[in-house]
């Protein structure tokens, strides 16, 4: 089994206007399907960030220049492959919304 | 815990709850902003909680950072305000009890049932701000245009921002009047739910089922644990046993004599029952007490052919008593045909429809439709059932009624 980073990107108005019984069925299907792919991960914050180059020599806040450029969060989790990866990824919550996900490959160190 | 683990409707209600507590510690004005802190929180929860998991004090999470969102923009406006703002939320969260955020929902149900509103106001509020409800779930649920809610829920709002509305406990004096009004809005509420379900059934059933948990919410605050509002509950409770058997597969209407009574929910009944033994510890009399003792009297019966239907009858004429209502006398038709025949209540029917009271109603055809069938009287019963199927809207009422014209003319 290899590792494999989901990235998910998007932005959608309709995510932000969800009513609480919404948001609780959304987030509870969230639950189960990291359960049923034994994701571990992270959201990301929506509103704030900075973006750092030049060795910190030029701060900017937020790092994007599009709404459809966000990052909402990622997971990472194992699979045998690219096709395996992709087959989890599919009943993914996040598909409700207009976001996309990015799947890559997580190298790590061999000793 | 895990994100499954949540109780139902947990964010819904928890939104109601948050709001209250924080436009009571904060003040009627800043509803508005209260409202957007707690959405902010509940979206955060929601973000954070579907990766991992949720705190041990799901609650006291989304209080924390609900208050402290508003205790920042509170300060950002500080230039306006003369109010003390407190550094943290934990400053006034040490002695946040149960029994302190129940305090502040009532506080809040009785502001959102102010006299200054009229009903339909009411009813929108306490459903958006209590009830936790988008204003497209209230549309659907109150089958109104989403832009009529919205515009209702943002006038109504008004009086609140320019402190017409406090949320403060009406003085004693009141107490009773305006408690009426908030009872008045709970039935409505669970009426809105349970009656013949056009749209979308499950937000109906939700409605009703709303309406009983502000009803427990009432009923845990000291002052507003009254004889009406246990005999509210007991009513409530009572109606909503009979949810399952009231519709059969198809999602046709089934009426009282043909439902299959082991569908009746025992455990409503059974607690209803302890309701209205509370509310009927007092010498006066309420239309819910009325109303609940006749619902009481059907869910004791086993069958149909059991119903005390003297009891019932009785439990009318003192309802009429108490205030006369043409729609009460319909509906009495019913027990007084069982008592006393057909033909007095064909007479009492002649009686009703020379008011003209119920030139429009389809219900008084499809009763007298009935009493005439009773009586063998087949034309004639035809005819008030034609008459009827002209009046009636709603599209199951309409369903049992042509099946009903069929099977007589089989």
């Amino acid at each position: 089994m290899k590792k494999y980073l989901y990235v998910f990107r998007g932005y959608d108005e309709n995510y932000e206007k969800q009513s609480p019984e919404e948001m609780q069925a959304h987030f509870q299907r969230w639950g189960e399907w990291m359960e049923k792919v034994q994701a571990v991960g992270h959201a990301l914050n929506d509103h704030e960030g900075k973006v750092v180059s030049e060795n910190g020599k030029v701060v900017t806040d937020g790092p994007w220049s599009e709404g459809k450029e966000l990052v909402g969060g990622y997971v990472v989790l194992e699979a045998k492959d690219y096709d395996h990866a992709t087959e989890l990824s599919k009943d993914c919550p996040i598909f409700e919304f207009n976001y996309t996900t990015e799947i890559r490959e997580v190298i790590e160190g061999e000793e | 815990m895990q994100a499954k683990q949540l109780v139902d409707h947990f964010f819904r209600t928890e939104y109601g709850k948050v709001v209250s507590h924080l436009t009571s510690r904060f003040g009627s004005t800043h509803l508005e902003l209260a409202e957007d802190c707690v959405q902010e929180a509940l979206m955060k929860a929601m973000q954070s909680w579907g990766y991992n998991e949720i705190p041990d004090n799901p609650t006291g999470w989304i209080v924390r950072v609900a208050g402290n969102k508003m205790i920042d923009q509170l300060r950002r406006d500080q230039k306006t305000s003369s109010q003390e703002i407190p550094d943290r939320v934990e400053e006034f969260n040490d002695n946040l009890s149960f029994e302190s955020i129940n305090d502040d929902v009532v506080r809040m149900l009785f502001a959102c049932c102010h006299p200054s509103l009229s009903s339909e106001y009411q009813i929108i509020l306490t459903l958006k701000i209590l009830g936790g409800l988008s204003v497209r779930e209230i549309s659907a649920a109150l089958l109104k245009k989403e832009e009529t809610v919205a515009k209702a829920y943002t006038r109504a709002k008004k009086k609140f921002k320019h402190e017409e509305i406090k949320l403060t406990l009406p003085p004693a004096n009141e107490i009773e009047e305006r408690l009426e009004i908030v009872v008045k809005i709970i039935y409505l509420l669970f009426n809105e739910g349970y009656k013949s379900a056009e749209g979308d059934s499950l937000i109906r059933e939700e409605l009703t089922e709303e309406a009983i948990r502000l009803n427990h919410v009432l009923l845990q605050s000291e002052i507003c644990d009254t004889p009406t509002a246990n005999a509210l509950m007991a009513l409530m409770l009572f109606h909503s046993s009979r949810f399952d058997a009231r519709v059969d597969e198809g999602g046709n209407l089934v009426n009282l004599e043909k439902q299959d009574r082991k569908k009746w929910d025992q455990e409503k009944i059974t607690a209803g029952l302890d309701f209205l033994e509370k509310a009927s510890d007092t010498e006066e009399l309420n239309e819910y007490i009325i109303q609940a003792a006749i619902s009481a009297t059907h869910c004791r019966a086993s069958t149909f052919e059991e119903t005390d239907w003297e009891n019932i009858l009785r439990l009318y004429d003192l309802q009429l008593h108490l205030s006369p209502n043409p729609i009460v006398e319909l509906n009495r038709i019913v027990p007084l045909e069982k008592v006393h025949g057909s033909l007095l209540a064909l007479k009492e029917i002649e009686r009703l429809e020379a008011t003209e009271f119920f030139e429009e109603y389809y219900l008084f055809y499809a009763i007298k439709a009935q009493v005439l069938e009773n009586m063998g009287a087949l034309e004639d019963c035809k005819n008030a059932l034609n008459k009827s199927l002209l009046l009636v809207k709603n599209e199951k009422e309409k369903a049992y009624l042509k099946e009903r014209l069929e099977s007589l003319e089989a």
